[in-house]
């Protein structure tokens, strides 16, 4: 406490004293005259009155008061009392009536804030305890506002609150005080401040945040918070905001109140995730977003509804003359527009985006994919998947229009392009968005999906092609290739655009199978593919086995019968052989692809695989995978033929399959029977029930035993509900070989429903009954986008600002293939309800979360996850997940 | 290149993270390591055996100094790196780039939160939104989350396992044929092994209050232990307020290494120091004390236009 400038400051007549001592022999001994404060005591929060002399400031008095009633005020200058430290009557004279009674008053204000202190740490303090009015801010009260800032107990918080509010000037003082402190660099007080301002912010009142995030006090408040005392040193954060913060215009904005707005917004977020970073809980946490929240939907919403200004964005981005500076500037601000635009409710955002389209938005973005900065085509991009996330089919609406063409290309280029340091998954991630047949409907579904297969697929092929070894090498290098054999690839394409590729391809697999089919057999696509397992990197080898799984979880018997015919499996076989006994990734995924193959009793690759390859793979008999695919493969030896085309029962829900895949079944619309139907229908149901959610984890079959748990599993749910297992494979022709292409030209021509009795026969024997269909096609037309997405991604109820792709919907997470989780969601109705009682337990999930965060104590509370072993109960985090 | 890594591991430590071009290559450089380590990672002793971090980074920094630095120590650690803590991205890439800079010095097998779902709910996406304003940085990381290995076997006597058993897998070479590189599945044997807990009032297999994987007693460990013919099953996934807990009579140890767990739940934290012939001991250790801890490393973005 800065003693001499106190006295400096305060050297008025209001203060002058002088101060009498009761001697032993019943005398007032003089000791001085000085000037008198209230303030508080070193090191403590205890209040005192102070007399510095007023020639050399030496402290002539210094008495704690007490909250003993021992003060006496004689006439109108004089106050006087008992002091338990000097064992004696002191008394003040004051110069003036009005000084005595000032601090009198002061006196009596301590007194009274101590008593209710007192009262207030006792366990039962009336409602009178309550703080009833908080002293004027000074730097003298400061103690007393922090105790009862600290102090107060739930009751006492909402009555502090009101205190707080009610009093106007409140704010205006402590910032008065906050900067005189910090003038002194009076380092107690300011301690003092911020745990003031510190517990005023964890009362967590929006009326209160809103007054000081004004643009008058918030930079002081963010001031007072740089001085905490349990920092070693003092933080500079309103230097940043001054110094290195830039609030960047593209466009002008005129309107002060979205100015001041946008500003607030900045400063609350810094707040929330600097400074106040250590101090927030969840609920202090939500009401700073809902701040932010509604700050940018107020300006978002007063920006778009001015015509001028979005006319003059979109004329300044398009027009040729705006500098290469300022148009990136523009489509930075573009972005950020777009992405606070989250904010508004859901069909004002539908609106705006929609508006942003017919201002020609996409053509922006396609030209800035063309620019030569590499962060600004990322810019471009992450726009789009903003599009993405809200609606996809405003976007491929795009695509309906000739320009939309290039678009695509320019996405296609851009995955395949190399982006050196920048990741660049976007491109990825907006193309699965674009060609996922869950949220495809509408005229544009067969634009984009034609233009992509036709034009963009050799594309992706041929870049895998030249970036790998091609056949020829490595046909001359031997039928085994050695992991020292491997070549290298020349075509520059990095590794992980292939892996990319990889992914796309395993994606449309199960998204399009029909349509990628065709491809397949028309232009030998597999095999290319597989030559990334010549590729020297283990993780692009993995993905070749990858796309092969992939493919076999279709049971389609035309591409069964090609991969035997062609041998595709080839390269799969040499490079689980030269990778020898390791253990890896690689060892692990074509164990689990014969596994596969196996429990599916897939025959003619059994055979084929163990006729074609034993020779290779006798080595690895001590493999358990390896060794039950040999018995298998003798078991229908013995078996040899009889089975093999003989009809039972088909499984296969044709007209479900038609409801999703209308426009490829046109190619392949003639049934047959085989020994896969065979197979599905002899299987146990609860396996298939299993297996089929797990296409790439064919280990899920071995838990089927297990299906009496009533987890969030649907699959168990569907066996309860005498649900048929799902299509197995695609409706398709038993010609041989050769007349496979022929039928397939043929076919397409067909009508659709030349089989139709057969089928309704069929199915009744699984229980289906016609009016499921009728359902069927119904929930399709309507519930194409509603029921579908949340299905499958169901985080994004509660988290629906985020984006759908980059959860569920990925083939590589789920590997659920588009048709069976339709027809599986919509042939029986009581899945639909799974799902919203699904939607119920994620949401059951995230409260038991928010519980955690809020117990403060009690480890009981924390939620579902990392539950305490002495706990026995908690709700179920993995509910988020079941799908 | 190992110096341009040491400079990274520098970095981390001081809890700031990488830019999102260095992250990309360390992903690529960790995922050409993690896709050569088996489902059942051999490990030798002596290791110290971690459980759950949470991006608690400065309490895993106390890790590091009561158990000493990699790669003085060899370290398993058994997943759940991120979410919930302010510091998941620090965290865990800190311990990724460990891994690559020490690929045999330390193991990092999956936690039930290495996973896209669930991060996009208790933290780590938000946390790299907030941090990269983007989500590549998420993308990348948890990509690297599917070629995480799923267990260890320490010496052979001791399995390491983030969740617990499954009952699909009643042998350690049943996990040889998981193709483990995929989001963790809803069941099945992957999932439980990231899942499942040992539950002493359950007899055999029962259903999980967490709604994925199975609680199991102490019989089921028992047949498991000697079916494999292994000592001891070592796993995380659970609070204990002491840090580690035995349980069915040793047959089974939960291990956890987030002190002060969501920074207000009081608990210690624990380590188990293996010695070359497999001798045990428990490091017990607190929170990291306020002052140690930085300011939040969050750098907000310096510009803004709205």
């Amino acid at each position: 406490m800065g003693a001499p400038e106190k006295s400096q400051a305060n050297a008025n007549s209001m203060q002058r004293v002088k101060v009498y001592r009761l001697n032993d022999d019943g005398k007032w001994d003089d000791q001085g005259t000085g000037h008198v404060t209230v303030d508080y005591l070193e090191r403590s929060e205890d209040l005192g009155l102070f007399v510095y002399d007023e020639d050399d400031n030496e402290t002539i008095l210094l008495h704690r008061i007490s909250s003993e009633d021992i003060y006496r005020k004689q006439e109108d200058t004089i106050i006087s009392w008992r002091d338990p430290e000097y064992a004696t009557e002191l008394a003040l004279s004051f110069q003036e009536p009005s000084g005595c009674s000032y601090i009198w008053d002061h006196i009596c204000n301590v007194q009274r804030n101590m008593h209710f202190n007192t009262l207030n740490s006792e366990p039962y303090h009336s409602v009178n305890s309550e703080p009833r009015e908080l002293p004027t801010v000074e730097l003298s009260t400061l103690p007393l506002i922090l105790k009862t800032v600290v102090d107060s107990g739930f009751a006492d918080q909402l009555r502090l609150t009101e205190l707080i509010l009610s009093d106007q000037e409140f704010f205006r003082k402590l910032v008065e005080v906050f900067r005189m402190c910090e003038d002194l660099e009076n380092m107690d007080g300011l301690h003092m401040i911020f745990k003031i301002v510190k517990g005023i912010v964890l009362l967590n009142s929006p009326a209160i945040f809103e007054r000081i995030f004004s643009d008058d006090f918030i930079l002081d408040i963010i001031g007072a918070l740089e001085y905490d005392p349990e920092v070693p040193c003092v933080q500079h954060h309103r230097k940043f905001l001054k110094e290195h913060v830039v609030f960047k215009e593209a466009i002008p904005i005129k309107d002060p109140v979205v100015l001041s707005k946008i500003h607030q917004t900045y400063r609350v977020g810094f707040l929330k995730d600097v400074v106040l970073a250590r101090i927030l809980d969840e609920g202090i946490s939500a009401n700073l977003n809902s701040i932010i929240h509604s700050n940018n939907a107020h300006v978002v919403s007063l920006l778009k509804d001015d015509s001028t200004f979005i006319q003059e964005l979109f004329s300044r981005l398009k027009s040729p003359t705006t500098s290469q500076e300022s148009k990136k500037n523009l489509v930075y601000f573009l972005h950020e527009f777009c992405s606070l635009s989250k904010s508004l409710q859901m069909v004002q955002q539908l609106r705006l985006f929609r508006d942003l389209m017919n201002e020609g938005i996409f053509d922006v973005v396609a030209n800035v994919l063309q620019n030569q900065d590499k962060k600004l085509v990322l810019t471009g991009t992450d726009i789009l998947s903003l599009f993405l996330n809200q609606d996809p089919n405003l976007l491929r609406s795009y695509f309906v229009r000739q320009e939309g063409f290039a678009l695509l290309g320019l996405l296609v280029k851009g995955m395949l392009t190399d982006f050196g340091e920048n990741m660049h998954c976007q491109f990825l991630e907006i193309l699965r968005s674009l060609l996922d047949s869950c949220t495809l409907a509408g005229p544009q579904r067969d634009t984009i999906i034609d233009i992509f297969f036709e034009r963009h697929l050799g594309q992706l092929v041929d870049v895998i092609t030249t970036s790998c070894p091609s056949e020829n090498t490595a046909d001359e290098s031997g039928k085994s290739i050695g992991p020292g054999q491997r070549v290298q690839c020349q075509g520059g394409t990095k590794p992980e655009i292939l892996s990319n590729i990889c992914e796309l391809l395993c994606f449309c697999v199960l998204h399009h199978p029909y349509r990628i089919k065709c491809n397949f057999l028309l232009n030998n696509v597999i095999e290319k593919i597989l030559l990334l397992t010549r590729r020297a990197e283990r993780y692009l080898v993995v993905g070749g086995v990858r796309f092969v799984r992939t493919i076999l979880s279709r049971h389609d018997e035309h591409l069964i019968n090609y991969f035997v015919r062609n041998n595709v499996l080839k390269p799969i076989i040499d490079a689980f052989v030269s990778n020898g006994n390791r253990y890896n990734l690689l060892h692990s995924a074509v164990l689990e692809l014969f596994d596969f193959i196996r429990k599916e009793n897939m025959k003619l690759l059994v055979k084929y695989i163990v006729d074609t390859f034993w020779g290779q793979l006798v080595k690895f008999e001590y493999l358990a995978s390896i060794h039950s695919l040999k018995v298998k493969y003798e078991q229908s030896l013995d078996n040899g033929g009889t089975k093999d085309a003989s009809t039972v029962v088909d499984l296969r829900r044709r007209n479900d399959e038609r409801g999703l895949e209308r426009e490829e079944e046109r190619y392949f619309n003639e049934d047959s029977d085989d020994e896969e139907d065979t197979a599905s229908a002899s299987a146990p149901r609860n396996l298939k029930g299993h297996q089929q959610p797990n296409l790439s984890n064919g280990v899920a079959a071995n838990c089927s035993q297990l299906c009496t748990r009533s987890l969030v599993d649907y699959d168990d749910d569907e066996d309860d509900e005498d649900y048929k297992p799902p299509p197995r494979k695609q409706p398709e022709t038993s010609d041989e070989d050769d007349g496979i292409m022929e039928s397939l030209r043929m076919k397409r021509k067909l009508p659709s429903k030349d089989k139709e009795p057969e089928l309704v026969k069929k199915q009744k024997l699984s229980k289906n009954s016609k009016s499921k269909d009728s359902v069927f096609a119904a929930l399709c037309s309507t519930l194409s986008q509603a029921v579908l997405p949340s299905k499958k991604s169901s985080i994004s109820i509660h988290t629906s600002a985020r984006t759908v792709e980059g959860r569920m919907v990925s083939s590589e997470d789920n590997n659920q293939g588009d048709v069976q989780n339709i027809s599986r969601s919509s042939s029986n109705n009581s899945n639909i309800a799974a799902d919203d009682n699904h939607v119920e337990k994620e949401a059951e999930a995230s409260r038991s979360f928010s519980d955690c965060l809020h117990a403060k104590s009690d480890n009981k509370q924390l939620g579902a996850d990392e539950r305490p072993l002495v706990t026995a109960k908690s709700s179920p985090e993995m509910a988020v997940n079941g799908s | 290149m190992s110096s341009d890594l040491d400079r990274q591991i520098e970095q981390l430590k001081r809890c700031e993270p990488l830019k999102e071009s260095e992250v990309k290559a360390l992903c690529l450089k960790a995922m050409e390591i993690l896709v050569e380590e088996s489902n059942v990672q051999r490990v030798d002793a002596p290791v110290t055996i971690c459980g759950d971090i949470h991006g608690q980074f400065y309490d895993m920094k106390e890790l590091f100094k009561v158990g000493g630095d990699c790669p003085k120590t060899n370290y398993l650690f058994l997943g759940d790196f991120v979410d919930r803590g302010f510091y998941s991205v620090e965290t865990f890439l800190l311990l990724l780039a460990l891994k690559v800079r020490y690929p045999d010095r330390i193991t990092l097998i999956r936690g039930n939160h290495e996973s896209r779902q669930i991060t996009q709910v208790y933290g780590f996406y938000d946390e790299c939104l907030r941090k990269y304003g983007s989500v590549n940085v998420w993308r990348y990381c948890t990509d690297i989350f599917d070629y995480l290995s799923l267990s260890a076997l320490i010496e052979n006597k001791i399995f390491s396992v983030h969740g617990g058993l499954s009952p699909a897998i009643t042998t350690l070479d049943q996990i040889r044929t998981i193709d483990r590189k995929q989001e963790v599945p809803h069941d099945g044997a992957m999932c439980d092994l990231l899942w499942s807990d040992p539950e002493d009032i359950v007899d055999g297999w029962g259903l999980s209050p967490r709604g994925a994987g199975y609680l199991f007693g102490g019989s089921v460990v028992t047949s498991f232990n000697h079916a494999n013919n292994i000592d001891y099953i070592c796993r995380a996934h659970q609070l204990v307020m002491e840090g580690y807990k035995w349980m069915f009579n040793n047959q089974i140890v939960t291990v956890w290494s987030a002190p002060n767990y969501c920074y207000r739940c009081g608990n210690v934290a624990a380590i188990l120091e293996l010695d070359g012939n497999l001798n045990k001991q428990f490091r017990v250790f607190e929170a990291a004390p306020q002052e140690s801890r930085g300011t939040p490393a969050k750098k907000p973005a310096p510009d803004y236009f709205l």
